[in-house]
């Protein structure tokens, strides 16, 4: 199996990252999804566009707090292992503090998705903690599609490539794809995993990024996808529910 | 999936124009696409008396030409009932197809997933109105991550054209809703011109501009009213939307109202990255106008073609953009036109080709590529013709049509009567492929499913 990058696009309409500290910060992570994903069938393709999350933001967002952000219903629960090999809840991870809850697999390779919402929530964890009224409300969770490649051990190590000192970043994962399914269910995280043709799972698969707002009150207040998820439009958001 | 293609640049062009409705290259930017060969195309049909169940129904035409069952309609799926059926929209996962109708104001969720041969129907909503505060005649089924934007046509007061928008999630739950911006309440919009007038129709994303927009068409007293006696009171015939709305995305707030005059319907953007613009056609005055970006950041709308001779009334319905901003389909219902625009100076569009299609030609859908280009007949059941005067297409007035364009002609490929097949009135088109399910060898490309 192979994954091609196809240009549907004019030259022109490429955009690279321009700083260089992002070069280094999507090197890293994809050196580091390289090294883990062994199966990964497309390790070294090179990323040919990057989405908006990796550039800066092309206008200025609406202020915080003039929107309105209504609910789109609540958050479920589901099973979960923590990065120590704890069983719990995600209820145990929401509701105490606005949430940003993305679904995630460290082989994920690529640039556009996985590391895109790895990266963007890097981007919001760095705001928070400059911002003393949100540092203490907020936590961000990252959760795993792939309860077989992604034990409690390999997230831990994987979170903390990314986790500040300090900030409540939580990566959670399953023990198995029987305990995961009802939760990607619930958030209409919808998988499809990639199988050689003797049902081997080739630990890659494809699904829609989406990246969920979550209020302390276990509602969902926006999604986010690869064309709209932003550092900036995130943190806005996150500024807004506290303002409500 | 193994040959599914990822468009990873196409998640610029998502995130910087978008379309959506009527064909691949006007999706919105926020859904999956298929860039290689479509597997089925589904027909939002509405139902005819004496026609078949005289039932409004979702038509699967197998459309790959790998297939035994090439050009044969597959699956034919009635939902009970007429509701005016109209227009249609996938979500941004592309596993359920919205379809709604302009007199009831119900929508039906299609699952198209789990078999994409034989879509079934996963849910009604049937409190549109109670649940919106008054919104009739959903039109517009547009993808916005997580979630769909539902453009109305009216409202239950007056059954005019004031109307609003509605979110709901992919599952069909109501979120909110929004009205468009009148003078009376402008929201804190700016009015630019002479109109404020509150009316609604389709609606399109441009993500990297933080940009909606909105066009204008008429309420459901004209809509539902019989072509001849609206064209005949001159008073209906003052209730035709004249404005184009910029609004805010994020915040989904109108920050300004643009005059185009004469009912700008289908809304089309360019793809290109850096390409901050739209078109929308004008049903009354026959020409194409340029929503556009200048390069003080400040929105603008301007009419730069004429369509065929305004004076007799070609009547301009659907548009189709090309996935490299060159060129706009444009069908013209009265004379059963389909025109192709050179659009590649947005400020100058000269029309390069044209051909007649048939009787009441109305939606037009192009593959990613450009060499498929389907129509169907149709436009409103009380505005819709009975038969043709030209020689040769008696009786044929309601069909789905499939041509190959070379870039110089347009060659029929096949065509379905879908009264002769019991069908109904054949209107807006959705593609499907298994591929997006990774059942399938389809090629598709993605802007917000990411694969790896």
């Amino acid at each position: 199996m192979h994954f091609t990058a196809t240009h549907l696009l004019k030259p022109a309409t490429m955009i690279w990252p321009r700083a260089n500290a992002m070069r280094q910060w999507l090197i890293g992570l994809l050196g580091w999804c390289a090294l883990s994903a062994f199966a990964a069938p497309h390790q070294h393709e090179p990323p040919v566009v990057l989405a908006p999350g990796y550039e800066d933001l092309q206008f200025e967002p609406p202020s915080a707090g003039s929107y309105q952000l209504p609910s789109m219903g609540d958050a479920a629960d589901g099973l979960i292992l923590n990065t120590s090999g704890n069983a719990g809840r995600l209820h145990d991870y929401l509701g105490d503090k606005a949430t940003v809850l993305s679904f995630i697999f460290t082989t994920c390779n690529d640039v556009n998705g996985c590391p895109l919402a790895t990266y963007v929530m890097s981007g919001v964890q760095k705001a928070v903690l400059k911002d003393p009224d949100l540092v203490d409300q907020v936590r961000i969770v990252s959760f795993s599609f792939d309860p077989e490649k992604d034990t409690p051990s390999v997230l831990g190590r994987y979170g903390d490539q990314f986790r500040a000192e300090g900030f409540d970043w939580e990566f959670l994962t399953t023990a198995s794809e029987d305990a995961l399914r009802p939760t990607l269910d619930a958030y209409d995280q919808w998988v499809i995993r990639d199988y050689d043709e003797e049902g081997n799972y080739l630990g890659t698969m494809s699904h829609i990024l989406r990246v969920y707002l979550i209020d302390s009150d276990r509602r969902i207040r926006n999604i986010y996808s690869t064309s709209y998820l932003h550092a900036d439009t995130v943190v806005n958001d996150l500024r807004t529910l506290l303002m409500q | 999936m193994s040959r599914m293609l990822i468009a990873l640049l196409g998640i610029l062009m998502v995130a910087v124009a978008p379309i959506s409705l009527a064909d691949e290259t006007c999706m919105s930017p926020y859904m999956a696409k298929i860039v290689g060969q479509e597997d089925y195309v589904y027909i939002w049909t509405l139902g005819m008396e004496d026609v078949g169940d005289g039932e409004d129904k979702l038509v699967t035409v197998d459309v790959n030409p790998d297939s035994e069952h090439y050009g044969e309609v597959v699956h034919s799926l009635s939902v009970g009932g007429r509701n005016e059926a109209h227009h249609s929209g996938l979500t941004d996962d592309r596993r359920y197809l919205w379809a709604s109708g302009l007199d009831t104001s119900k929508i039906f969720i299609f699952d198209i997933y789990t078999d994409p041969a034989q879509p079934r129907l996963h849910r009604e909503i049937d409190d549109f109105v109670a649940k919106t505060g008054g919104i009739v005649g959903p039109h517009t089924n547009y993808a916005l991550p997580g979630r769909m934007l539902i453009t109305g046509l009216s409202n239950n007061r007056d059954h005019g054209g004031r109307t609003g928008m509605a979110e709901y999630t992919n599952d069909g739950d109501f979120i909110t809703s929004v009205w468009m911006p009148t003078d009376d309440n402008l929201q804190g919009a700016v009015k630019s011109g002479n109109y404020a007038d509150g009316y609604g129709y389709d609606a399109r994303a441009l993500p990297r501009r933080n940009v909606l927009v909105t066009s204008s068409f008429t309420g459901w007293n004209n809509y539902m009213m019989n072509l001849g006696k609206m064209m005949g009171d001159a008073e209906a015939m003052k209730r035709f939307g004249n404005t184009v709305v910029i609004w805010d995305l994020h915040a989904r707030t109108p920050k300004k109202v643009l005059d185009v005059p004469g009912a700008p319907l289908e809304l089309r953007c360019a793809w290109g990255s850096r390409s901050n613009y739209c078109f929308t056609t004008t049903a009354l005055t026959s020409k194409i106008w340029l929503i556009y970006e200048d390069d003080a950041g400040e929105w603008n709308a301007k009419a730069v073609a004429d369509i065929g001779d305004a004076s007799k009334i070609p009547l301009p319905v659907d548009i189709s953009i090309s996935a490299d901003d060159n060129h706009l389909w444009v069908n013209t219902w009265n004379d059963g036109l389909v025109r192709l625009f050179d659009i590649s100076d947005p400020h100058a569009p000269e029309q390069v080709f044209e051909k007649r299609i048939g009787e009441q030609i109305n939606m037009v859908s192009q593959s990613w590529d450009g060499e498929r280009v389907y129509f169907t007949s149709s436009l409103l059941a009380n505005w819709d013709k009975t038969s043709s005067s030209a020689e040769g297409e008696e009786g044929d007035v309601q069909y789905f049509k499939l041509y190959n364009w070379d870039g110089a002609e347009l060659t029929p490929e096949f065509s379905l009567d879908f009264v002769e097949m019991g069908l109904g009135s054949p209107h807006q088109m959705r593609f499907g492929a298994h591929a997006l399910y990774g059942n399938a060898p389809a090629k598709t490309g993605h802007d917000d499913m990411a694969a790896r």
